[in-house]
């Protein structure tokens, strides 16, 4: 008899707990339409054409890493999807870092909007990245000992590396994506 | 020995075979660089100009006369890309319309999403500089295959065609449909992203249209020119097709008009039979038993009628009331009457005044004692006529002149001796049949008729003696306006008249005389 009431209160219990308490998120739906990034792309185009514009408040303290942008498609395509994955991953962390260093430079009101809403998009192309299922990425210690990275000492430069970064690397990542694939076949 | 001749004739035959391949493949890829060359000079301002035509394929070219240019060694293109070194493109040149020779660049191994410095020297010295990105550059291909179909609805065609093969770009490629009636020159663009179809609207029906396709990436990730327009197709588009929503209104309307017409053309049927189909009068009125009981002889009918016979070897009487001057006009005929035309007229004048005691005034003959007896019937018995638009007051009295079309013995002519008009009408002014003479207004002729009276008439119906045979005379209406003459009466062969047609003299003549009735053959057509 007791057994048989601890059992209820325990599934009780749980269900209570299943109802108030979050926990785990469910998992997104992946993300698999391109608009979502043509329209990053072209909010980084309009960043890095303000930037173009600006004379001055608006440089780098120091010098950034960031990823290198070129795209040999027959190289590209002999990678597998996870060191593309983690190739695209890398690159926005970089960018992501590089970006953090342009706030207290950077006096122009214009061009602060633009940094933070490119800084922004970054965020939710990593949001992108993890609803198709891509491993969650574990950034290194230190960037520079990282390979393939450029270096860059212009805010310009910075940003035109980001628009080739996103147009690149992360389109071509997103369009091969297994989960999106899953969903044409 | 035999084996190795076959084995090096085959070797051979293959090597052609690769070598004209070979051959056809450059000689079109040469073709389409030269297309696509002609078009980038237009476009492009900047040199070198270069354009991808695939994922694999880059080139840089440039024009220069072929007098100025020098050797291929004396120039080198270098190119670097972004955070590398710079390597050399080995040069080719190809000849051009117009002596110009291209100096072309093939980079065969590419990377994107990066920049490029572009550097030509010529001897040593720098002649072209350019930095790009290559996936920035694209010149692709038309698209193929283009197919224009029917969609089975009206005004519409379906435009399919083929996308250029270019891996990772089928979503980012952008194209323009232009489509035109086959012989105009102005065209309407249909566009279309990312999708290798169209549904073209609204197209006139029936008519051959002229389609072409070309395409461009939309510039996202991707950009470069637009491509040559692909080869025309011309489809015509279906007949139009008729709304039965329209036919069926259309019925309806006409129906409803057609009853509506029904409608009015039943409620004023007995006006328009008369106006359309007037009933031809027959004299059977007037002659009694003529035609139903003698069958048209006249003779015998005359024999057996009553009242006497009108016959005079001088007149025919018609069945319209003589008038006064008709009555002086007969009796001007005989020499018992005097010849002057101021005593006739004198005597038309004192007309009303002698119509009671007119017996008073005429010599006592016998066919004077019938004439006065016929006057005083006529004046006690008035009956009205039956014509409206004619000159039928017997106040008046117009002497026509005609188409003489027989002999006629009696006809006196004597228009000279006419009196003028306004002597001869005479003022009735009681008007038992509504009828009035204006004297003294002007008066116009309208065609047929030349009537110099000064005065106006109008003459509506008058009384008449149906029974009796009256005179073959032409009436006239003369409003002052215009003149409507016909005939009063038929006339049979009893006495010769002549025949009057349209015809209408009236002159008045200076000098005057007895009034005198004429007689004329006249056609009575009524």
């Amino acid at each position: 008899m007791l057994r048989k009431t601890g059992r209820g209160l325990f599934a009780l219990l749980l269900i209570v707990l299943e109802w108030t308490c979050p926990g785990l998120l469910s998992p997104l739906r992946p993300i698999c339409d391109l608009r979502v990034l043509n329209h990053f792309i072209q909010e980084a185009r309009d960043a890095e054409v303000a930037m173009r514009s600006c004379r001055e408040g608006c440089g780098l303290t120091q010098t950034v890493s960031v990823p290198q942008t070129t795209v040999n498609f027959e190289d590209w395509e002999k990678k597998n999807a996870l060191e593309q994955a983690e190739e695209v991953q890398t690159g926005l962390w970089l960018l992501q870092q590089a970006l953090g260093s342009f706030g207290p430079s950077v006096t122009n009101t214009a061009l602060n909007n633009h940094i933070d809403n490119t800084a922004r998009n970054l965020v939710s192309i990593n949001a992108v990245l993890r609803s198709l299922n891509f491993q969650e990425y574990t950034p290194p210690a230190n960037a520079s000992s990282l390979d393939g990275t450029w270096t860059v000492s212009s805010a310009t430069e910075l940003l035109q590396v980001h628009v080739n970064f996103l147009r690149g690397k992360v389109r071509l990542l997103l369009m091969d994506a297994p989960a999106c694939q899953q969903d044409v076949s | 020995m035999t084996c190795d001749h076959l084995r090096r004739l085959f070797a051979l035959s293959l090597m052609l075979m690769f070598c004209a391949t070979g051959t056809t493949s450059l000689l079109q890829g040469s073709r389409n660089f030269e297309k696509k060359a002609l078009r980038l000079l237009k476009e492009e301002p900047q040199n070198p100009k270069c354009f991808a035509g695939g994922m694999k394929d880059f080139t840089c070219f440039w024009v220069e006369d072929e007098e100025r240019a020098g050797s291929l060694d004396q120039y080198t293109f270098t190119y670097a890309y972004q955070n590398e070194n710079s390597s050399t493109c080995p040069l080719t040149t190809t000849p051009a319309a117009g002596g110009k020779l291209f100096f072309i660049c093939h980079l065969k191994r590419l990377q994107m999403f990066v920049q490029m410095d572009i550097k030509v020297h010529r001897e040593g010295m720098l002649i072209h500089n350019r930095s790009l990105q290559i996936e920035l550059f694209f010149l692709l291909d038309p698209p193929a295959n283009v197919t224009v179909s029917h969609t089975g609805q009206q005004g519409q065609l379906n435009v399919t065609w083929v996308p250029p093969p270019l891996k990772y770009k089928d979503d980012s490629m952008i194209y323009q449909v232009i489509y035109a009636p086959a012989e105009s020159h102005l065209g309407q663009v249909e566009v279309a992203r990312a999708s290798s179809k169209v549904i073209l609207r609204d197209l006139q029906s029936s008519t051959k249209y002229r389609v072409q396709v070309r395409v461009k990436l939309d510039g996202i990730a991707f950009n470069g020119y637009w491509s040559a327009w692909s080869e025309p197709v011309f489809i015509e588009t279906l007949p139009a097709e008729i709304d039965p929503l329209i036919v069926s209104l259309t019925f309806i309307i006409s129906f409803i008009i057609i009853v509506l017409v029904l409608i009015t053309l039943l409620s004023y049927y007995r006006f328009l039979l008369k106006k359309v189909w007037p009933t031809i009068p027959t004299p059977d009125s007037k002659f009694k038993g003529l035609f139903t009981v003698y069958g048209g002889d006249f003779q015998e009918w005359l024999g057996h009628t009553s009242g006497g016979l009108w016959l005079t070897p001088a007149f025919i009487y018609s069945e319209e009331c003589q008038s006064n001057l008709e009555v002086l006009s007969e009796l001007s005929i005989y020499p018992s009457l005097p010849p002057k035309a101021s005593k006739v007229s004198t005597i038309a004048m004192n007309n009303d005044k002698d119509t009671k005691t007119g017996s008073d005034d005429w010599r006592a003959t016998s066919q004077d004692h019938w004439l006065l007896d016929r006057l005083r019937a006529f004046q006690q018995d008035p009956r009205p006529c039956s014509h409206s638009s004619m000159l039928e007051s017997q106040d008046t009295y117009v002497a026509l002149s005609g188409h003489r079309q027989s002999e006629d013995k009696h006809v006196v002519d004597t228009l000279e001796e006419m009196l003028p008009l306004e002597v001869l009408f005479a003022s009735r002014k009681e008007a038992r049949c509504e009828s009035h003479s204006d004297l003294g207004s002007v008066q116009q002729n309208s065609g047929s008729g030349q009537l110099s009276s000064q005065s106006s008439f109008e003459y509506t119906n008058n009384v008449c003696a149906p029974n009796a045979p009256g005179y073959t005379y032409m009436a006239g209406a003369d409003s002052g306006v215009s003149m409507d003459y016909s005939p009063m009466s038929r006339v049979d062969d009893i006495a010769k008249v002549v025949i009057y047609a349209n015809e209408y003299k009236n002159e008045i003549p200076a000098h005057r005389g007895p009034l005198l009735l004429r007689q004329y053959h006249i056609h009575d057509d009524r």
